[in-house]
């Protein structure tokens, strides 16, 4: 077993079981920690893929930017344990984890065939990590999607305010 | 660089355009009439465009995009869909005291985000198009901030939507994994070919991918956000949404499965057959029993999405140009009768039950008798512009062999008159009850006159739009 | 004239708009009715004008009338024209159309006076004739198709035209209710049709007749898919012929003003059915279920209809199990492939039929809209005109020579024999002795007797001359309009059998087609003929005489046998039950599923539960509808997931 793998295997270990914590946790601050965990897990499975601009830029903006705002949120807000989300276990939690595991059961089944070697990637997406290569790529091929996202992002961020506003002014 | 953006001109000018109202909202105290001129006056231009890039042909921006035809065809459609809600929505904004100026960059966003979906030829730009399409949407739905119902349609939507999404871009991953590729014809050309990186990915990738495409269509059983939601946004929004965010979704859908089809043709045909029927059944008949008639219309939209769908079973261009020339008559049969349900409503959801209904022919002759004539092409009836739709996929759906599923769309349709003739009976044949204050048609008069100009146009001379329709199929494929 | 046949729809059209949108303004209930009835009328004229020219032509090039207009629909292969098929079957259609129509028109103007949406009431008499015209005059299925729903439109709107009255039918309360009994029932045979039409376009890759019948007689054609199409497009005709199965909404449509039942429901739009298997005479010819099936579905609904008709005390529904009853008649005509009896009967009927409609109209308009046979009797005094002429429509539908019922009733009655079987002709018999029987009860209850009205109340009177008119024209018509087409067997031999002779060149293809299906046809002999004649003849007239000698006079015996044969009459008085069986097997389930799986469950319990609560909730306390949100949202994620799941075993595992 190569160090690549082990490598893999760990970071995926803990990327999922960060993420579980992340969703049962019911202190919101342990789940924001548990949030910043995955993410640099997955900024390390990115840095085994070869995307080191990728990495970077996941922990700079997620680990980092979003989340001390999340963080901030949760202490501005005083959320508390959010106690009253307790369900009872009922049936349909029953259900959604049959299904959830059947769904994962699928998948895995999925994964386990073995790739053809046909559509290797190119030498030159290998080089894909340097941020002057996705630059290059970013204003040259990509460049209509890359000007689309930012009206995506204005949609979201107009959409976050308008729903925010305190009060109907006119 | 000129080429493609000729080619994307209608998207390119209406995002602008869009960005320049907000801009405007910002500067001018007291915008709101300018923006709304502004954004008519947009829309209007972008079907312009529209119309005068229909000629082109190509693909531009390195493949990402594609021009002209089909792209420009839903460009018009959405444009037409865009300015039938904001010549509407003006006189219920204020209404409902809820006109934000906004509210008309938003409708320009999402009719961007259409366009996008419409011109995609890569799964990026598909999955952008149907994000800014989505988010406009979930924003739209809460406009009215003090109504409970809107706030917790948006929410509904939005968690449900973000859970589909998750899918979409899990499908679109697999599918680039297997096939080494995320643009249309690459993808197409490799799994004709059989050049797969990882076969056993493409159909998990396939199946995901149509499933986040039939959550945006909503077709069965991924439908239920939708009469939640569309009873809750406000009537003009979900007039919007359950056209052109349906035609939307069928314009992704058209060439996404042209090029997945192959990979399982069988497979593929099956699911969306047994997807339509159901989505067709359990539409017609949930709303067979709703009392609330925006509730009633949503229940009914999701059915359409059946009848719809069954243009995908087939595969051919026959049905293609069926669901192009359904969706384009269903954009008005559908916005037309939001149209009148928004008029004749009242802060506070009053006057929304069917049995607010009853004797409407006294009190609004022309109202009622245009909602007539939307109901009767919405159940498909002739010379009305649903009966021609109807009529081209039924007959896509025998031509791919599904007999049984025309059967079941025509069981369904003979549900669906049970409560479109049941409107109609309430407001020709009982008495008016209690005094109702006036209603004001103004500026959604003038949305009125083209809906219904275009349901009758459609039904007696349906050519046009059908050969234009066809040929959209003929050149691109 | 021919050239010209666009007029005969153009005119009602134009009537339609200009009372549609004036007639309010113009407030003047004589210059409506005229102007209906000249649009009716002048496209009478035309179309005759169209018939005599036709009359001058050889027969073949008759059949090869088509003006086309314009070009409705062109898409790729896909071409409809707005055209018309100006031949011997649809300009006797047309005249029968127009003619009957401006009568009725004309006696409308008496009978709706007075009424407060007089201008509506001509407005839709005048798009229902459009309609009609176009039903019968277009060239190809999909106009014929508009015609068709547009028909079944009008007739929805004017079966509810009187909507603020009540009325009463099984699970109805409302006349909208029957109007809309009507049109869904309608609208299952309609979907027959488009069915239908869409496997005629992929298999023939047209949807003209011409077209389609002339691929259709050139043979080749796989049997299994002509049985389809002729089966579905049969189901359509259940529906607006109001047969077995989808029969049960005409006798509720009488709920609509009586000059609509006869225009309507007795003489033009309910023979619709006739006309598309006779327009498609080859395809049906080409497949031998579908005829049996035609047969058998005519004659059992005659019988039914007929039995059913014997208890009813309505005037106006006696007539409409009557029109029922009839129409089995035509299609078992159909069925054996008697097309032109089929058609001979349809006009005949129209006559008769028309004539009792309008005269039980007159009958209710004397009396105050009373509407029960058991209130009237001894009216012969009162309205002795209407008395004459229903008398003489009576003695048609029961089939008395020389009168014109006799003849058609009597080409159906031998071609069932000659082409079918002995029992079809016994069982049509027995249908025709109803048919008199119950006429008869009608015209004795009605007419003669005593008073059983309340004479303080009621002060039975005469109709004006705009009702009368139209009485005296049709009672004309119904004597001697069977002269069209006597049979050989009466004419000693001479071939002087009108119609058969106009029609021949429609039916050659399909009779050919039959006759090379039963190549060991009987030659029947000429004597068999008249005495299957003469028993039928006697047969009715016995029917007749056993009405006479129960209800002529008031007696007791009616009551006496009801009494006797309790169960027998209850089957019959509720209609064996049909409507029941309909409403308890689809259309209760239907709405129980809705209502309790969907409405109740789905719905009221989770979605509005939530939604409702969430109303409440919102002033209680903001996480509670949190939690009752999320709940919901919940809900319909796992059901997302299980399509996800499923969708995924399908894709990859199956």
């Amino acid at each position: 077993m190569s160090l690549h793998v082990i490598m893999f295997s760990l970071l995926a270990i803990l990327a999922i079981a960060t993420g579980v914590l992340l969703v049962t946790r019911r202190n919101p601050v342990s789940a924001a920690v548990s949030l910043i965990l995955h993410f640099f897990a997955l900024s390390g499975l990115y840095l085994t893929l070869n995307a080191q601009f990728l990495a970077a830029v996941q922990i700079l903006v997620y680990a980092g930017a979003i989340m001390v705002l999340v963080v901030f949120v949760i202490m501005l807000l005083n959320l508390g344990k959010e106690q009253n989300m307790r369900e009872n276990f009922n049936p349909r939690t029953a259900i959604t984890i049959a299904m959830s595991a059947a769904l994962i059961m699928q998948l895995v089944l999925t994964f386990t065939g073995n790739p053809t070697g046909k559509n290797q990637l190119s030498a030159a997406s290998e080089k894909i990590g340097s941020p002057a290569e996705i630059g290059n790529i970013l204003y040259s091929t990509y460049i209509f999607p890359f000007e689309a996202i930012s009206l995506l992002l204005l949609v979201a961020v107009v959409g976050s305010i308008i729903l925010a506003k305190r009060t109907v002014d006119k | 660089m000129v080429q493609d953006l000729l080619f994307t001109a209608p998207f390119t000018f209406l995002s602008v355009m869009a960005i320049i109202a907000m801009v405007l909202d910002a500067l001018i105290v007291n915008s709101s009439r300018i923006t709304f001129i502004f954004s008519a006056i947009t829309l209007l231009f972008s079907g312009i465009l529209g119309i005068s890039t229909f000629g082109l042909h190509g693909i531009g921006f390195n493949g990402m995009v594609t021009g002209g035809g089909f792209a420009a065809y839903f460009d018009i459609l959405f444009s037409i869909g865009g300015l039938l809600t904001i010549l509407t929505s003006r006189q219920y904004l204020q209404r409902e005291n809820i006109e934000h100026d906004e509210f008309y960059s938003l409708v320009l966003f999402a009719v961007a985000g259409m366009m996008l979906i419409a011109h995609s030829n890569h799964l990026l730009i598909l999955f952008i198009g149907i994000e800014v399409m989505s988010v406009s949407f979930y924003i739209l739905s809460g406009y009215m901030r003090n109504n409970a119902k809107s706030v917790e349609s948006s929410l509904k939507y939005f968690l449900l939507g973000a859970f589909a999404t998750g899918f979409l871009v899990y499908g679109i991953a697999l599918i680039y994994g297997s096939t080494g590729s995320m643009d249309y014809n690459q993808i197409a050309l490799n799994i004709n070919n059989n050049a797969l990186n990882f076969p056993a990915l493409l159909p998990v990738g396939v199946a995901l991918i149509v499933i986040g495409l039939s959550f945006k269509a909503a077709a069965f059983p991924f439908h239920q956000w939708a009469p939640d939601v569309y009873q809750g946004a406000p009537t003009i929004v979900t007039a919007f949404m359950s056209t052109a965010g349906k035609a939307a979704a069928f314009a992704a859908f058209i060439p996404i499965v042209t090029v997945l089809m192959p990979s399982a043709p069988v497979k593929l045909q099956m699911i969306f057959a047994v997807m339509s029927a159901a989505t067709m059944l359990i539409g017609n008949i949930s709303a067979l029993a709703q009392t609330n008639i925006k509730r009633m219309l949503a229940f009914s939209s999701v059915a359409h999405a059946g009848y719809i769908m069954m243009g995908l079973v087939s595969g051919s261009q026959y049905g293609y140009s069926g669901i192009v020339f359904y969706l384009t008559a269903y954009m008005f049969m559908q916005i037309g009768s939001f149209i009148i349900v928004a008029i004749l409503e009242r802060n506070g959801e009053k006057y929304l039950e069917l049995s607010d209904y009853a004797g409407l022919s006294k009190r609004h002759p022309v109202l009622a008798a245009f909602m007539t004539i939307f109901m009767f092409s919405l159940a498909g009836i002739p010379p009305f512009a649903g009966f021609f739709g109807k009529y081209f996929l039924f007959t896509a759906a025998i031509d791919a062999g599904f007999l049984w599923l025309t059967l079941v769309g025509v069981l369904s349709s003979i549900i669906s008159v049970y409560f479109y003739i049941g409107l109609i009976v309430k407001m020709y044949f009982t008495e008016p009850e209690g005094q109702r204050e006036d209603n004001e048609v103004g500026m959604s008069g003038l949305s009125l006159i083209i809906t219904i100009a275009g349901v009758i146009v459609l039904g007696i001379l349906p050519s046009g739009i059908l050969s234009i329709a066809s040929n959209l199929f003929n050149s691109t494929h | 004239m021919v050239e010209l046949i666009y007029l005969v729809p153009l005119l009602p059209l134009i009537g339609f708009l200009i009372i549609g949108f004036f007639g309010k303004k113009l407030n003047n209930e004589k210059l409506v009715g005229a102007i209906a009835s000249i649009a009716v009328g002048g496209a009478f004229l035309v179309a005759l004008g169209a018939f005599l020219q036709l009359t001058g032509e050889s027969s073949e090039a008759r059949t090869e009338h088509i003006v086309r207009l314009f070009t409705w629909i062109q898409a790729g292969s896909f071409h409809i024209d707005i055209a018309y098929q100006v031949d011997q079957l649809s300009i006797l259609y047309t005249l029968i159309i127009t003619g009957i129509g401006t009568l009725i028109h004309i006696y409308s103007i008496g009978y709706m006076h007075g009424d407060k949406s007089f201008p509506r009431f001509f407005a839709y008499l005048n798009l229902f004739v459009f309609m009609m015209l176009n039903l019968v005059l277009a060239n190809n299925f999909v106009l014929t198709f508009l015609g068709w729903e547009g028909v079944g439109l009008c007739s929805y709107l004017l079966i509810g035209f009187w909507y603020d009255r009540k009325f009463e039918g099984s699970h109805i309360v409302w006349t909208g209710d029957a109007a809309k009994k009507a049109f869904i029932v309608n609208r299952i045979g309609d979907f027959g049709v488009l069915i239908a039409m869409c496997l005629i376009y992929m298999r023939f890759g047209s949807l003209e007749y011409t077209t389609v019948n002339m691929a259709a007689a050139s043979g080749g054609i796989d049997a299994g898919l002509i049985t389809a199409i002729t089966l579905l497009l049969f189901l359509g005709c259940t529906g607006k012929s109001a047969q077995i199965p989808l029969g049960i909404w005409l006798p509720d449509a009488m709920a609509g003003p009586t000059p609509v039942s006869a225009l309507i429901h007795a003489a033009t739009m309910v023979t619709a059915g006739i006309f598309l298997i006779a327009r498609n005479s080859t395809l049906f010819a080409l497949s031998d279920t579908t005829m049996a099936i035609i047969t058998g579905v005519g004659i059992t609904t005659a019988l039914i209809a007929a039995t059913i008709g014997i208890v009813q005390n309505d005037i106006k529904k006696v007539l409409a199990y009557s029109t029922v009853s009839q129409l089995g008649f035509m299609f078992m005509a159909l069925g054996v492939g008697a097309y032109t009896a089929a058609v001979f009967h349809v006009m005949t009927h129209a006559f008769f039929k028309a004539l009792l409609f309008l005269g039980s109209g007159s009958v209710i308009h004397g009396m105050h809209e009373e509407q029960d046979i058991q209130k009237m009797g001894g009216l012969k005094k009162y309205m002795p005109q209407t008395y004459i002429t229903f008398l003489l429509g009576t003695i048609a539908i029961s089939g008395i020579f020389p009168f014109s019922g006799f003849f058609s009733k009597d080409e159906i009655l031998w071609n069932a024999y000659a082409n079918g079987s002995p029992i079809l002709w016994g069982a049509g018999v027995l249908a025709a002795f109803c048919t008199a029987f119950y006429m008869f009860r009608l015209l004795y209850l009605t007419f003669y007797g005593e008073e059983r009205f309340d004479h303080h109340h009621v002060h039975p009177h005469e109709s004006p001359v705009t009702m009368t008119l139209p009485l005296w024209i049709l009672a004309i018509l119904s004597v001697f309009g069977g002269l069209l087409g006597i049979p050989k067997a009466l004419s000693g031999g001479a071939d002087i059998n009108i119609l058969e002779h106009w029609l021949e060149p429609i039916f050659a293809n399909a009779n050919s087609i039959l006759a090379s299906h039963h190549t060991n046809a009987h030659h029947h002999s000429l004597a068999l003929e008249w005495g299957l004649m003469a028993a039928s003849l006697a047969i009715a007239i016995i029917g007749i005489l056993y009405a006479a000698s129960l209800y002529k006079k008031s007696s007791s015996k009616p009551a006496e046998m009801a009494a006797k044969n309790k169960g027998l009459y209850n089957i019959l008085w509720n209609k064996y039950f049909v409507d029941e069986i309909y409403h308890n097997v689809f259309v209760a389930p239907m709405y129980k599923i809705s209502l309790d799986f969907l409405w109740k469950i789905v719905d009221v319990q989770i979605i509005d539960g939530i939604v409702n609560g969430s109303a409440r909730a919102i002033a209680v306390s903001a996480e509670n509808l949190r939690k009752i949100q999320s709940g919901i949202a919940q809900n319909y994620a796992l059901m997302m997931l299980f399509g996800i799941v499923a969708i995924i075993a399908w894709m990859v595992f199956a």
